[in-house]
């Protein structure tokens, strides 16, 4: 009969420490899980490919056959709000979306029993956005240059500013979808559908501002993620004639920064407020 | 003395109906079309928001190129438009294009995709216990996708040139609903094609995501397909999409037939409507079969 060993004492964290663990484990669930489906990461190429293509040669149609091409300035408005759509389409529905996909996998109640952090779960999910869509874009960018000659990159630094508050009101406003998605439940899906296509005319990722009729301009002068589609595109431009559209550039900025800073507190704000509230009724674990 | 007649006795009576002794009447197989049809038509009739958003989205993506044109070209638009194209009316062109690509999306979506769908749903296994085969269902889920995308690429095309201030009535619209009833078959029996690859590889919506995004570009989605390399314009011209766009394009707004005569275009494309089922069919079966000799199709 062999004696008990002791086992070592279990080391507890809590607070900051523990949300800091359970969101690089879950980050870390996230990024094994998107390596073990090569075909979906490749066959993403090729979607980009596709697409950009698509509008690129689109775009050549208008430009004149015996003049010069629709240049660096069309292609600019085009690739750089391409870049920002990636980010917000697949905000919509990796964080957005995210909890209708706990529940079709059967992990949410594994979840809810556990005493992780349940926002860590929808953070998580960021990690895998930023990493897989910033590889698409850098794909994407490489195309259109291919097609189009060199595209314009200028004030770089501002421009990565720029994207970094674009993105962080981006996220929260994925929280806020996976707020109304916890509601909503499968219908999570039709309002990302249609949300993702409103705001592609409203934010005009791939036409400049200048093409909108004044109705919907005046629809999109209220939406801060247009200010960022703007500041980011006309910044990396250096600003051609009419750039920005919107506004001056440096109310653009103060805009997205505050975009940036507010809608994920927000977002997440009104995720808690949600959760609450389909817990209190019952309704969270309804399918 | 029973009040039921024997078994044997049962199946006698229903004959003419569905012969249990020997192979189902075509009476019945076309039942099981209808039937599938039926089946999922009343699915998707659940789903009003949905519907309404998909009849919007040939809209919205046609508005996309239809802007980043009139910022690109100006004034000079419609005129550049027309030395690249052969036509000045853009927004048609566009429009088109979007409607064909939703068409060409639905019959990746529907068909394509249709046995993982049965996967998804809890099906698969139902299906492949009755003695029916696997052909009449795909026919009944092509079915339902030709109505679907019919009635709402009508609808889009209205609604849109409505939207868009344009004539829809102008042009051989009987002419260019030919080339899309017509163009509709070989499409079907190509995602046939991909939809064996989709029961191999199982990682359905990239492939299919990709291959809509990847044959509108091959079929020239927002543009005439002779601004390809001749390596790839020989490849689009493989594809029957291409013909059926050409064709719809060419009877509404007089661009140019490939074969500079409607008949002719039409007649390759009834070629692919006789090649492209059977072949799609052929290797979807091949496939089948394989996966159910070694890790069976029921494996999610």
């Amino acid at each position: 009969m062999t004696t008990g060993t002791r086992s070592a004492p279990i080391k507890r964290i809590d607070g900051l420490s523990a949300l800091f663990s359970s969101l690089f484990a879950m980050s870390r669930k996230e990024f094994i899980i998107m390596r073990r489906y090569p075909v979906e990461f490749i066959a993403s190429f090729g979607q980009v490919f596709a697409i950009v293509a698509i509008f690129t040669l689109a775009m050549l149609m208008f430009a004149d056959p015996s003049g010069e091409s629709a240049g660096a300035t069309g292609g600019g408005v085009v690739i750089y709000g391409f870049v920002l759509f990636l980010y917000l389409s697949d905000t919509l529905w990796t964080i957005g979306y995210n909890i209708r996909r706990e529940q079709k996998q059967g992990t949410l109640e594994a979840l809810y029993l556990s005493p992780a952090s349940k926002f860590a779960s929808l953070v998580s999910r960021v990690t895998n956005t930023l990493i897989w869509t910033s590889l698409l874009v850098v794909a994407g960018i490489w195309l259109m240059s291919s097609m189009l000659g060199k595209l314009p990159i200028a004030n770089p630094a501002l421009g990565a500013f720029i994207l970094v508050f674009a993105l962080a009101g981006t996220f929260g406003f994925g929280f806020a979808l996976a707020a109304v998605t916890l509601r909503v439940k499968e219908a999570g899906q039709t309002l990302a559908n249609g949300l993702t296509f409103v705001l592609m005319i409203l934010c005009a990722f791939f036409f400049p501002f200048s093409a909108l009729p004044d109705t919907l301009l005046a629809i999109t002068k209220l939406i801060p993620l247009s200010y960022a589609v703007d500041a980011f595109r006309s910044t990396l431009m250096d600003y051609p004639p009419g750039f920005p559209e919107l506004a001056p550039i440096e109310i653009e900025i103060v805009i997205v920064v505050l975009f940036g800073l507010l809608m994920p507190i927000i977002g997440y704000l009104w995720y808690r407020h949600s959760e609450t509230h389909v817990r209190k009724n019952g309704s969270l674990s309804e399918y | 003395m029973s009040l039921w007649p024997e078994p044997a006795a049962r199946c006698q009576k229903t004959q003419g109906w569905f012969e249990l002794r020997g192979k189902p009447s075509l009476r019945s197989k076309l039942s099981i079309v209808v039937a599938t049809a039926k089946m999922r038509l009343s699915l998707v009739s659940r789903y009003k928001g949905q519907l309404f958003i998909e009849m919007l989205i040939p809209i919205v993506f046609a508005s996309i190129p239809i802007m980043l044109g009139r910022a690109t070209g100006g004034d000079a638009a419609a005129a550049n438009f027309e030395s690249n194209t052969g036509t000045s009316d853009y927004v048609a062109y566009m429009l088109i294009g979007s409607v064909t690509f939703m068409i060409v999306s639905y019959a990746f979506w529907l068909v394509g995709y249709w046995i993982r769908f049965e996967q998804e749903t809890g099906t698969l296994e139902a299906i492949y216990l009755t003695p029916t085969s696997r052909f009449w269902n795909a026919a009944g889920i092509s079915l339902y996708s030709a109505i679907r995308s019919i009635l709402f690429g009508t609808l889009s095309y209205f609604v849109g040139a409505l939207i868009f201030g344009i004539n829809p009535f102008r042009g051989a619209l009987l002419l260019a609903g030919m080339f899309i009833l017509v163009g509709l078959v070989p499409l079907f029996g190509m995602t046939l094609l991909f939809g064996a690859l989709i029961m191999k590889v199982r990682e359905a919506n990239s492939l299919v995501n990709m291959m809509q995004w990847g044959v509108s570009l091959l079929m020239g989605v927002f543009f005439p397909i002779l601004v390809f390399p001749p390596l790839m314009r020989t490849l689009a011209l493989a594809f029957p999409p291409t013909w059926m766009v050409n064709g719809v394009r060419s009877s509404l707004l007089g661009v140019g037939y490939f074969f500079n005569e409607w008949y002719l275009d039409l007649a390759v494309l009834w070629a692919f409507m006789l090649i492209a089922p059977l072949l799609g069919y052929a290797v979807f079966r091949r496939v089948e079969r394989g996966i159910k000799r070694n890790e069976g199709v029921g494996q999610y």
